[in-house]
């Protein structure tokens, strides 16, 4: 450009571009303001670096890509369209260097002719580590912005609504619907993207106005109606349920409440799309050069913004629409020094403009432009087949309209070809949806064949696609246009192809020789317009979207400093590390505590469930693969659970607390899933039974005592005789009530404290101040694991995995013989007895440590034949000792393996134990 | 604006008051010894000392003195103690509505979901039960292992709660 194009005068923000500073008006986008600066060149194109301006004033620009903002607020490839401008707004051009103007990357243009469609699959051959290290250039020299490096400092929020109709887009068709809605006493939502309503009213006021805009918006708040502003219908799911991306602040702005966007899921009973179209470029050579601009967005420029995007500007259209923009150019002083309209005949509009005395050429069309890169210098065009050229500084081209169809697609509509429009139109749809306005009648257009120079007409401007892609694409055998898209690139990235879908079609219709609708149409997927991750991860964005669930005691293990680890969405204390002590030889010390003397631990998390009435027996029965019902009061056993193909799902201990009332355990991992297993059980399989199963979890807070001395400090924290091994009492510690289980998942004498959660915090203490006297110490989950896996007890998730079956674990014996359990009939497959199944193995190192998660194989190059599910070390003894699935494993006791982790670059020599390491006959655990 | 308090309340005995035989009996006990009856699905009733909200067809969530009610079960149901595992939350101000859209599925912004009303629902992925005291008092039941989160969640989002949203 050159200079300035609107009066300074009443400028009074301060932005800065690429380090220098600006002014703009307030309401302006940074594409307004740039243009307002004499600014023509704002960025880089993907792949060549061409030069590339401003090509709309929406949000489907594809050319002016910036990042906007700072540190973590940085906003890359934030289209310079869809940005208002703020006081301090920090703006940077992209894929450049080491500036804009001088950009090193140019040089790709001139490597064109052998960077086209399918370049990477033709060039980039050979292994894997060759491609990192190509991956490594392509990056540098090609791509949009950089996504920070730094943190988001903002917040991002989700939230709910619903409405009876939700309307979609505030043009004059959109606010005309709500306020009907809304006055005949429905909820209306009506979303806006732009930051002001009334969208194709506020660059043609003409029929109606501003005034009209701000009379309707209070009409339908007045009736209850809500409106929102820089909202954008980003997703349409089964259901009309419609997801909304609102910026509460522009990119890059710090928030005035912490939240920059919220995400909403608006729950609709009809929806009604007025989204309008999307003016289309025309193909011609060097058409992505700065001064190539739609004719709507000249025209927008001119009336929104007051900005002047051209002063001697050149018009191409096959349409009236851009007789509007001629006009409007000229009333702000551009001369218009010609007006190519594609159309063979003149229609009124035409007409009109010759009468009014501007140069207009009829079967006129655009060949090529020339410019610098910071602006347009010509034009030339085909006249009736003769060449002819302009000096001009913008084209505005118009090549017809392609209604915003994607939300009406989303909700798994089906489209209709409208010849006259040449243009994809809304037909019927299964969910309650309709589309009105510009998108369900586009203006008619005369279709335009291009008669350019195929590889310099673009058409994906983002992606660097020209004609002669396509044209090389269908040389190549790409067929379909879900092949041509993938293979050139053509739709991806921010713009989804809002530009480029219709050209391509068009001119892969042209090769097949078939119509625009038989050449066919790729699928609209959400998001149409980009959504930013931290909207998708919501609130949680910091936590990987996930809340973390925090014991009981969670206070009383946070002043102990532990190393902590997540265990599903838990946080329990791995570790109580003393001194410069590792994780490992914290977790050594507290297995040693409890093989020797005495250890607690935390064990709330473990999945409970309080089952009473007088079927409670039976209800256990058929939930527990083991038998249940002959427990006596005061006793229980350890217990298993089937799916209802036969599979182990989840194991745990069962416990007669009372006559009618029983309480079960279950793993931590599988607790969720137990939970709706019981339910199942419960109100499908047997509601006929009087039972009432509680999920009582978090109800009660578990505090595990183990070790040789575990019963003398029960006794003392008792003030009675603790529990003989698989028992229960009900008791009192430091005043409050506990149940008292006596089971042992260390291997020794243990004991299980469970106490109303809310009242926990005194029994641990009482309970670690015992122990602590006693010599012991608290232990986490790591000599936790150390303790289990060398007693070779199981985990649901490491040796229940959802393939063994009872057989393949040796808990066989252990079924109930009556039968009668989920999963018997299941059980009874002869395919989970045959022989060549994994079972349950203990694997000692004869050299090496095992890896835990390696391949049990018997030489290098064998396939595998069983894995290492976990492993430790022996924890007085010394040496690894590990846990395993092996074919066949019952009858390979003996047989030596090796156990490889070629991921890890890890082996050990192993050798096929029985599981159980330690203790076997179950001695230290029995008074 | 904010215009919503959020204020954890003390621990309570709270019960999973649950009937497997004989409802319509049990429902006539369950007046006689507490003076009220027991609430439909979706609504909540009693007093001072003793509230009761349905949450299942078969269940309901009793919050109070629950000594009474062993003998109006009987042998057809079962009371047990889950009031360790909850913590109870106190949103009061005109906006506590606005807060439970807010990472939620529920239309608590429906002006029918009123006092008397109850809701299990989730927010934010946590599994939380509601019930509404009044208009400008809404009383949460929040997991204890999620409620710390959760109250920092709702913290967090109540001074934004009112940007961007205009009627």
């Amino acid at each position: 450009m050159s200079g300035p194009m609107r009066d300074p005068k009443g400028a009074t923000i301060s932005f800065t571009f690429d380090g220098k500073t600006y002014q703009a008006r307030a309401g302006d986008t940074l594409a307004a303001a740039l243009l307002a600066n004499g600014i023509g060149l704002v960025g880089r194109s993907f792949k060549y670096h061409r030069p590339r301006g401003i090509m709309t004033a929406g949000i489907e620009e594809p050319n002016a890509l910036v990042t906007v903002g700072d540190g973590g607020r940085a906003e890359p490839n934030t289209r310079a369209t869809d940005v208002f401008v703020y006081d301090g707004l920090i703006a940077r051009s992209q894929n450049r260097w080491p500036n804009l103007s001088f950009d090193v990357g140019a040089v790709f243009s001139l490597a064109a002719p052998m960077l086209g469609a399918g370049f990477y699959y033709k060039t980039f051959f050979g292994s894997a580590k060759r491609w990192m290290f190509y991956e490594y250039f392509i990056r540098k020299a090609a791509g949009l912005g950089n996504a920070p490096t730094k943190a988001d400092p903002d917040k991002f929020s989700q939230r709910a609504a619903f409405c009876d109709v939700l309307v979609v887009g505030a043009g004059p068709a959109g606010l005309q619907a709500a306020l009907e809605q809304a006055e005949a006493g429905k909820r209306v939502i009506l979303v806006e993207q732009d930051a002001i309503l009334g969208a194709s009213l506020i660059r043609d006021p003409q029929k109606l106005d501003a005034a009209w805009v701000a009379a309707t918006a209070t009409r339908i708040r007045a009736a209850g109606g809500r409106i929102l502003t820089r909202t954008t219908a980003s997703g349409y799911w089964e259901h009309d349920l419609v997801t909304l991306t609102q910026r509460l602040a522009e990119p890059g702005e710090a928030p005035s409440s912490g939240v920059t966007q919220r995400l909403w899921h608006v729950r609709a009973g009809q929806v009604i799309l007025a989204t309008g179209s999307i003016e289309r470029p025309m193909a011609f050579a060097h058409n992505d050069r700065p001064g190539v601009m739609l004719s709507q967005a000249a025209r927008t420029y001119v009336r929104r913004f007051g900005v002047l995007p051209g002063k001697r500007v050149v018009i191409a259209t096959n349409n009236d629409d851009a007789y509007m923009t001629a006009q409007a150019l000229k009333e702000a002083g551009a001369e218009i020094v010609a007006i190519l309209d594609a159309r063979p005949e003149f229609s009124d509009a035409a007409s009109g403009a010759v009468s009014a005395g501007l140069p207009v050429w009829a079967n006129a069309v655009p060949s090529s432009v020339t410019g610098a890169r910071h602006c347009l210098s010509g034009v030339t065009a085909l006249i009736d087949g003769q060449s002819k050229s302009w000096k001009a500084d913008l084209i505005a081209v118009s090549g017809g309209f392609t209604p915003v169809v994607h939300l009406h697609m989303q909700a798994g509509g089906t489209l209709d070809w409208n010849e006259a429009a040449q243009a994809f139109v809304p037909a019927a749809s299964r969910q309650n949806v309709s589309t009105i306005g510009g998108a369900a009648n586009p203006d008619p257009v005369f279709p335009v064949t291009p008669v350019s120079n195929p590889k310099k007409s673009f058409i994906d401007f983002q992606n660097d696609v020209s004609l002669a892609d396509v044209d090389l694409a269908w040389a190549e055998g790409y067929r379909s246009v879900e092949h041509l898209k993938r293979y050139t690139t053509l739709g991806m990235a921010t713009d989804q192809g809002k530009l480029s879908n219709m050209a391509a079609l068009g001119r892969l219709a042209e090769k097949q020789g078939v119509s625009i609708p038989e050449a066919g149409l790729t699928t609209f997927r959400p998001p149409y317009t980009p959504v930013s991750m931290g909207a998708i991860a919501g609130a949680g964005a910091k936590n990987a979207g996930a809340h973390v669930r925090r014991l009981a005691l969670y206070d009383v293990h946070a002043a102990k400093n532990p190393i902590g680890q997540p265990l599903g969405y838990w946080f329990r204390p791995r570790a109580y590390p003393q001194g410069q002590e590792t994780l490992a030889q914290a977790a050594l010390r507290e297995a040693k505590a409890v093989r020797t003397g005495v250890g607690m631990t935390d064990v709330s998390t473990l999945a409970k469930f309080e089952v009473s009435g007088p079927d409670a027996a039976a209800f256990l029965d058929i939930i527990c693969a083991t038998t249940v019902s002959k427990l006596a009061v005061g006793r229980g056993r350890y217990t298993f659970m089937l799916r209802e193909d036969g599979i182990v799902f989840d194991d745990g201990t069962v416990w007669r607390l009372d006559e009618n009332r029983y309480l079960l355990t279950s793993s931590t991992g599988g607790a969720d899933r137990m939970a709706t297993h019981i339910s199942y059980v419960r109100q499908y399989l047997c509601p006929q039974l009087k039972v009432s199963a509680v999920n009582v979890q978090e109800h009660y807070a578990g505090i595990a005592i183990a070790g040789p001395k575990a019963k003398p400090v029960m006794d003392a924290l008792m003030k009675a005789d603790a529990p003989r091994h698989m028992s229960t009492v009900p008791s009192d510690i430091a005043g409050v009530p506990v149940i008292v289980l006596a089971a042992s998942y260390s291997g020794e004498r243990a004991f299980e404290v469970y106490v109303e959660a809310s009242k926990a915090a005194s029994v641990w203490a009482a309970c670690e101040a015992e122990v602590t006297a006693q010599g012991g110490c608290l232990y986490g989950l790591e000599a936790m694991e150390f303790l289990r896996i060398e007693k070779g007890h199981l985990v649901v998730g490491g040796e229940v995995d959802g393939r063994m079956t009872p057989m393949d674990l040796a808990l066989d014996k252990m079924l109930n013989k009556a039968g009668g359990y989920v999963g018997a009939t299941g059980l009874s497959r002869p395919a989970l007895s045959e022989p060549g199944r994994r079972q349950l193995v203990g694997l000692e190192a004869i050299s090496g440590d095992i890896p835990e998660g390696a391949m049990l194989i018997t030489q290098k190059g064998a396939s595998p034949e069983g894995h290492v599910s976990a492993a430790a070390f022996r924890i007085l003894e010394g040496g690894s000792v590990a846990l395993g699935q092996l074919k066949d494993g019952f009858s390979r006791h003996g047989e030596e393996l090796i156990a490889s982790s070629p991921t890890r670059g890890q082996e050990a020599r192993v050798r096929v134990v029985h599981p159980h390491f330690y203790d076997t006959a179950g001695e230290r655990y029995r008074d | 604006m904010t215009d919503v308090t959020i204020a954890p309340l003390p621990a309570a005995p709270l019960h999973v008051f649950e009937i497997w035989s004989n409802p319509a009996a049990v429902a006539d006990r369950f007046k006689a010894a507490t003076g009220f009856a027991l609430p439909p699905t979706g609504r909540s009733g009693g007093n001072d000392a003793l509230r009761v909200i349905r949450f299942e067809p078969t269940v309901w969530l009793v919050e109070g003195d629950v000594s009474a009610l062993g003998d109006v079960l009987g042998t057809d149901g079962a009371l047990t103690a889950i009031g360790g595992g909850i913590v109870r939350v106190r949103l009061s101000g005109a906006g506590w509505r606005t807060l439970l859209m807010e990472g939620g599925v529920l239309n608590a912004e429906d002006p029918t979901f009123s006092a008397g009303c109850s809701a299990s629902t989730i927010i934010d992925h946590v599994n939380v039960r509601l019930h509404v005291v009044s208009d400008d008092v809404c009383d949460a039941y929040v997991p204890l292992s999620f409620s710390a989160d959760l109250l920092h969640f709702w913290q967090e989002a109540t001074p934004a709660l009112f940007d961007g949203v205009a009627h």
